[in-house]
């Protein structure tokens, strides 16, 4: 909560989008400076962490909240913020896991718990855009009401007998690399384009940076929003459909918490919670550094506790060197 | 010695360096007691700066000397500043909405009773004999927020008479009244002065700062121009050492009476917009004049779609529409240009090409994806025609200044081809060398056929820019002058107040 009261300065300072040898924005620079530091320290640390084996591992392992964190970067860049991916990743596993296991083929399977997710992420959309409703109590609402859905549908047991096709596929490295890291890297190319080449792109950041000014500008303010949010929501499937296929389960308890990992990447990659700034590059780039500790505490086998703790403070390091270093251009 | 010093307060050397800028380079500035002196300078001179040191809130360079009557001083906290003497009385008012006006003439100074508790009504009971110089009528409990700006203001300078200051700076303290407050607060000004106070006063209004000044010190630059006499100094003159050069002004361009465009019929708009009625030509500049309060945004925002009319019909090239948002508007090609820049013009953080670019992105894309190439050469060369400074599109438009950055809003619209322009308020903050290419641009535009209109509580501003102006009070169209040769602010104000005072 306390990143949502920042003082309205915070904005004012924010830092000014210039582009350095890599192509990459100053701000995109710095979160991939802290990367390769707490990259070099497990370096120094474990033996094991630099191997292509475990940095592999670590991609997949970071996989499910960056594609989260995706639809939440949009979402945060247009003002507002979702609460509620975790439950719409769970109904949506839910209801397409029940029709794999009922034998359903897996390309309507997919396309079904897809259209849950967009559909939950409209209703979001439309409650904010039209029900003049701030976005953190919908989200609260629909976060509630989504997974009691998951829970009412199932009865509170997981579902399984998830046909083996369909984990396979998501189970298996074409290029070299994991399925899930493969559809995170077309999800994160498609939403960097989005922003940089797309209309809807540039009214989301509109939106988020003066709604009022964008709305005289003629900016449709309700479309732009509920497209933010249904993007979120269908990212949330997604995330949901590897999880299933990787457990060959489904739970109605799946995605617990998932919004608040989702918004520390986004917030580490430089996204505003007051709007109107982020990338997904610098997402990406979060989601990783919050892998990165996850993957590299355990391998030094460091308690959970202590991961917990350490998460922690690289999320309000990366807030204060971001706070000290702006406004440098 | 019984030496009188002549001065009430006197800068002498002051610079302020920040890092990378020297926003103050050794200026000096002298004060007479009794004496109404004029601060001015373009948007970025200094001015603010100065006034800070004053406030004790930024510390000069060392090497600068401050004096109050003639004793040196050093401004290190807000609170040096007011045991000193002086007193600010800000744009934005300062003081707390929810308390009453005596506990505000108190903040921070309370009086108590035996060092404890609050003494309100001792506070109440001095409060009063401080306004009853002000205004007698204003009642020391309302709490401010039931005060007009005009009494806020007062309530301002009460604090500071409490403080026995010797000297008061005020910036721009008109910028939210109206002319009659406006002459309310000349008077207690001229009264202050007789009392011995020395008056610093901040404002781009020339016609308010002749009407109350005797002396003016004009920055440019963070650097000293001069220090001059307003009685022999014309505004051609002070306006030249202002930006350093002179200002021509244009030839007035001879309207050409062409074909209606846009006309409203009898619009209203929860009371503050009555049965207003107007037509709009090609080529033309119609102007809107009136006092603050008189309905005119509200009008310019329904025929912008940017609100929806009660009542009433507008015509586009002798079709009615109906525009459910700005966004229809813009699409028949009508596009407002908000009196407000920061908070329904700009989206600050982003580029100027993003901010330009909002109503052009639809129609330069295809499947989705813009055409960036074809949309950066359309607004390159709109920037170019509206002379942005700098010329740099990826900029954030928030490091722009005020004037650039209504450029760069008139760039948007240009390059989104718009026929009719609405300008409310157009060089609200702005500079006044910028002021003067953003009335060339208003003309350039009207000259290529466009429809304009241009609503302005400026009244030189709406003379100067007005093929015909209408003039409105209490919501209504109260007059409308056709002859351009025969505008004066006295047949304006006649039209813009006849009506008020009749009524009551």
């Amino acid at each position: 909560m306390t990143t949502l009261t920042m003082p309205p300065a915070a904005t004012e300072a924010a830092s000014v989008r210039r582009t350095n040898p890599l192509g990459l924005s100053w701000r995109d620079m710095g979160t991939l400076i802290g990367l390769v530091l707490i990259f070099s320290v497990f370096a120094a640390l474990s033996p094991t962490f630099l191997t292509s084996q475990n940095l592999v591992n670590l991609l997949q392992q970071s996989s499910i909240n960056a594609c989260i964190a995706v639809g939440m970067t949009l979402v945060i860049i247009s003002g507002g913020i979702d609460l509620s991916v975790g439950p719409v990743a769970a109904l949506s596993a839910v209801v397409s896991a029940t029709l794999l296991a009922n034998g359903a083929p897996a390309w309507a399977g997919v396309a079904v718990g897809l259209g849950v997710g967009v559909a939950c992420g409209t209703l979001n959309g439309m409650l904010v855009a039209y029900g003049g409703l701030q976005p953190f109590i919908v989200t609260l609402g629909t976060l509630s009401i989504f997974r009691a859905l998951a829970l009412i549908y199932t009865g509170g047991n997981p579902v399984f007998s998830i046909p083996p096709e369909f984990r396979e596929w998501f189970a298996s490295s074409p290029l070299l690399l994991p399925m899930p890291v493969l559809i995170v890297s077309v999800v994160g190319l498609l939403a960097w384009l989005l922003l940089r080449k797309a209309p809807l792109g540039e009214y989301i950041y509109a939106v988020g940076g003066n709604e009022e000014a964008a709305r005289l500008a003629g900016v449709p303010i309700e479309r732009t929003k509920i497209a933010a949010y249904a993007i979120s929501g269908g990212l949330a499937s997604l995330a949901a459909l590897v999880v299933v296929a990787r457990l060959g389960a489904a739970e109605p308890i799946l995605g617990n918490l998932w919004e608040l990992e989702a918004i520390a990447a986004a917030a580490i990659g430089g996204a505003s919670l007051l709007g109107g700034k982020g990338g997904i590059v610098g997402t990406l780039l979060g989601a990783i550094i919050l892998g990165a500790m996850r993957n590299g505490l355990t391998l030094m086998n460091v308690q959970a506790f202590y991961q917990l703790l350490a998460t922690g403070v690289v999320i309000l390091l990366a807030m204060l060197v971001d706070r000290l270093t702006r406004g440098r251009g | 010695m019984t030496h009188v010093p002549p001065y009430a307060l006197e800068l002498r050397n002051i610079s302020k360096s920040f890092p990378g800028v020297k926003a103050l380079n050794a200026v000096a500035l002298r004060v007479r007691p009794g004496e109404i002196h004029a601060l001015v300078g373009e948007n970025g001179a200094g001015k603010s700066t100065l006034l800070k040191i004053l406030a004790g809130s930024q510390q000069p360079d060392a090497g600068g000397e401050i004096l109050i009557a003639g004793q040196p001083v050093v401004l290190s906290s807000p609170k040096a500043a007011r045991e000193a003497g002086i007193a600010m009385i800000h744009q934005e008012l300062q003081l707390v909405p929810e308390l009453d006006v005596a506990q505000n003439l108190f903040l921070g100074v309370p009086r108590t009773r035996f060092g404890c508790w609050l003494d309100h009504g001792a506070m109440r009971q001095r409060a009063r004999e401080v306004l009853s110089d002000l205004d007698p009528t204003l009642d020391v409990r309302l709490p401010v927020k039931a005060l007009s700006v005009a009494q806020r203001q007062l309530v301002e300078i009460a604090r500071a008479l409490l403080a026995d200051a010797s000297v008061i700076a005020m910036d721009e303290p008109t910028s939210s009244l109206t002319p009659a407050e406006f002459v309310k607060l000349l008077a207690l000004m001229k009264r202050l002065a007789q009392r011995g106070v020395a008056i610093i006063y901040v404002s781009h209004k020339f016609d308010e700062i002749y009407a109350s000044c005797s002396q003016a010190t004009v920055l440019r630059d963070g650097t000293l121009v001069t220090e001059l006499n307003l009685g022999d100094t014309p505004e051609a003159a002070l306006v030249a050492h202002m930006v350093g050069r002179a200002v021509v002004p244009t030839q007035r361009r001879v309207a050409q009476r062409r074909e209606v465009v846009l006309e409203a019929r009898n619009l209203n708009w929860r009371g503050r917009v009555r049965n207003a009625s107007l037509q709009v030509r090609r080529g033309e500049i119609l102007g809107i004049a009136g006092l603050v309060g008189a309905g005119r945004t509200e009008l310019v925002k329904l025929l912008a779609g940017a609100e929806q009319p009660e009542s009433g019909e507008i015509w586009l090239r002798e079709e009615k529409v109906r525009f459910r948002g700005p966004a229809d508007a813009i699409a028949r090609g009508i596009a407002l240009v908000p009196e407000e820049r920061k908070r329904e013009g700009i989206v600050p953080i982003r580029s100027v090409l993003s901010n330009a670019a909002l109503p052009s992105l639809n129609k330069l894309s295809r499947f989705g994806w813009v055409n960036h190439g074809l949309l950066k050469s359309r607004i390159a060369a709109d920037a170019q025609r509206v002379n942005l400074r700098p010329l740099a599109l990826d900029r954030p438009i928030r490091l722009f200044s005020g004037g650039n950055q209504q450029k760069a809003i008139v760039c948007r619209w240009l390059s989104a081809g718009m026929d009719v322009l609405i300008f409310d308020e157009p060089t609200r903050g702005i500079d006044i060398g910028a002021k003067h290419e953003i009335y060339q641009l208003i003309e350039a535009l009207a000259a290529e056929g466009r429809a304009i209109v241009v609503v302005s509580s400026d009244l030189p501003e709406v003379i100067r820019l007005s093929d015909r102006m209408l003039v409105m009070q209490g919501g209504r169209i109260a007059g409308e002058l056709t002859d351009p040769a025969a505008f004066s602010e006295q047949a304006i104000m006649t039209l813009a107040v006849s009506r008020e005072t009749a009524i009551h």
